[in-house]
């Protein structure tokens, strides 16, 4: 990413996830604090309608043409479609969700603190039992090898589940070609959402 | 008398699946109808675990413990219901769509359309067309139900219908579908015959669907 573009980088909480509504109004008032008409790159998918019903007020909003980040990560579309058709039990850790304590593992750490061992033990059952597989899926190897210790410790959690463990070293590709077309929006292709002033972000725009 | 319904809902609202039997029991021996019980007590509470959750002040866990006390419940209401020859609506297969694993919503619909006096079918999650299609030639249900919580997966609910078409069976049911993704406008382009935004009302559709609302 170049460094001009790099210093207008704003991270939202990734605990927004959680409640898809929340997750659209503070990506709104992100959007809202823009002073000038701008391109604005959202660095997210559809995310269960999360970004649904958002407006572009005076700007012009970028947006990968995905469901949710796994597409971005595995590095297209398509070969996320393909994961859900040979194994839909699948639940992906990925370096973000590491960090940010979203997984199976830390999850259960907050419940247990919250309601005792035994319920944060069912809890965690009714959720999660009928999951074959944790997949830890990033962009390169360096990460994959950095955050593995990680992604083991919860893998090993995951055994109560008897779930097998796997990593999938996906692409950067997707991100390379949203920065790509972040710099000369003509380049944008079916992979991109684009959102002309006053346009709003409607979830047709990412059937395909 | 609204005490013990106020009790009901409040057990049920937090979580308490060993109060919320004993309240029931309570209520019956107060001489209140497994009917009451369940409309004043225990579904009032479910509607109001619907409307924290979509605002975001319940969350999962806590869900899921609301949905645990109502099932305690209705395991003492159930056969009673039967037996005081509560009328019954029909039946409704339900499943969650192919693809797709999340069943909190799923089960809590089936839950409250249990209550509404359908019997249900629930074929569980990743449900592929054809299981759908073998579960209606068995159980001839009134209605087929349909869930995703995956923009992902919604696609399947199209799918699904198309395939019950295709098998020649699409006029012998209704189908409603439902899920955070879903929206009516949705719902309509894949030709189903009602949405469901929440558990509550996802039972009121399943009532208009077969003509008793
Ligand atoms: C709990 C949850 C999980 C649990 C599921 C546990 C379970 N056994 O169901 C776990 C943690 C396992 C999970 C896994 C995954 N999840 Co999830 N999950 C959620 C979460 C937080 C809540 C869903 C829920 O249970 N809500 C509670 C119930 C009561 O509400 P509900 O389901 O909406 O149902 C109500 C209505 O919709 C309606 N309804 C539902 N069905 C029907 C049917 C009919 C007929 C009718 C009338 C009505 C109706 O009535 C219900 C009751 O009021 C949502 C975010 C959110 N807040 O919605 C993400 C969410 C759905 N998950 C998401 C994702 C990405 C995943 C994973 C892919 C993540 C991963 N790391 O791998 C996997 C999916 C794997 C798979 N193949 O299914 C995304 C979906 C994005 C997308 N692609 O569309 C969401 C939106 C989170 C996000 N913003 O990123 N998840």
């Amino acid at each position: 990413m170049p460094a001009d573009m790099a210093e207008q980088v704003t991270f939202m909480d990734y605990g927004l996830h959680r409640v898809p509504s929340k997750l659209t109004w503070a990506v709104q008032d992100a959007i809202d604090a823009v002073e000038h008409p701008s391109l604005i790159v959202l660095g997210y998918g559809l995310c269960g309608n999360g970004l649904k019903g958002i407006n572009a007020r005076q700007h012009t909003l970028l947006i990968p043409r995905t469901d949710d980040c796994i597409a971005i990560l595995l590095g297209s579309y398509k070969k996320y479609i393909q994961e859900f058709d040979t194994t839909p039990g699948t639940y992906y850790l990925t370096k973000g969700w590491l960090e940010a304590g979203s997984n199976p593992l830390q999850e259960y750490e907050e419940i247990k603190e919250k309601y005792g061992e035994k319920d944060a033990t069912w809890i965690m059952d009714q959720q999660y039992q009928h999951y074959e597989r944790l997949v830890f899926v990033t962009h390169n190897q360096e990460d994959l090898e950095a955050y593995r210790p990680q992604a083991q410790e919860v893998a090993e959690y995951c055994q109560r589940w008897g779930y097998r463990y796997e990593e999938v070293l996906g692409s950067d590709i997707y991100v390379r070609r949203l920065i790509e077309v972040a710099m000369a929006i003509d380049k944008t292709d079916s992979d991109f959402v684009v959102i002309p002033p006053n346009g709003e972000v409607t979830q047709d725009l990412f059937m395909r | 008398m609204s005490e013990i319904y106020e009790k009901l809902s409040t057990a049920i609202l937090e979580g308490d699946a060993d109060k919320t039997p004993k309240l029931v029991n309570r209520g019956l021996k107060q001489g209140l109808t497994p009917k009451e019980v369940l409309d004043n007590g225990l579904i009032v509470g479910m509607d109001e675990v619907g409307v924290r959750f979509k605002r975001g002040d319940m969350f999962v866990p806590e869900v899921l413990m609301s949905a645990d006390a109502m099932a305690a419940g209705m395991l003492i209401l159930r056969p009673l219901l039967v037996e005081s020859g509560a009328e019954l609506l029909g039946k409704i297969v339900m499943g969650t769509v192919k693809g797709d694993l999340h069943d909190i919503g799923k089960n809590l619909v089936s839950m409250m359309c249990e209550g509404a006096g359908f019997e249900i079918v629930n074929l569980g999650f990743n449900v592929e067309p054809d299981v759908f299609i073998n579960a209606i030639k068995e159980h001839q249900p009134a209605i087929v139900g349909m869930s995703a919580m995956l923009t992902t997966t919604m696609r399947a609910m199209g799918h699904t219908i198309k395939a019950i078409e295709e098998a020649g069976l699409r006029d012998t049911v209704k189908v409603f579908v439902g899920g955070a993704p879903v929206d009516k406008e949705f719902a309509d382009t894949i030709g189903a015959d009602g949405y469901g935004s929440n558990a509550p009302g996802g039972a009121e559709l399943a009532k208009q669907l077969v003509g008793a609302a």
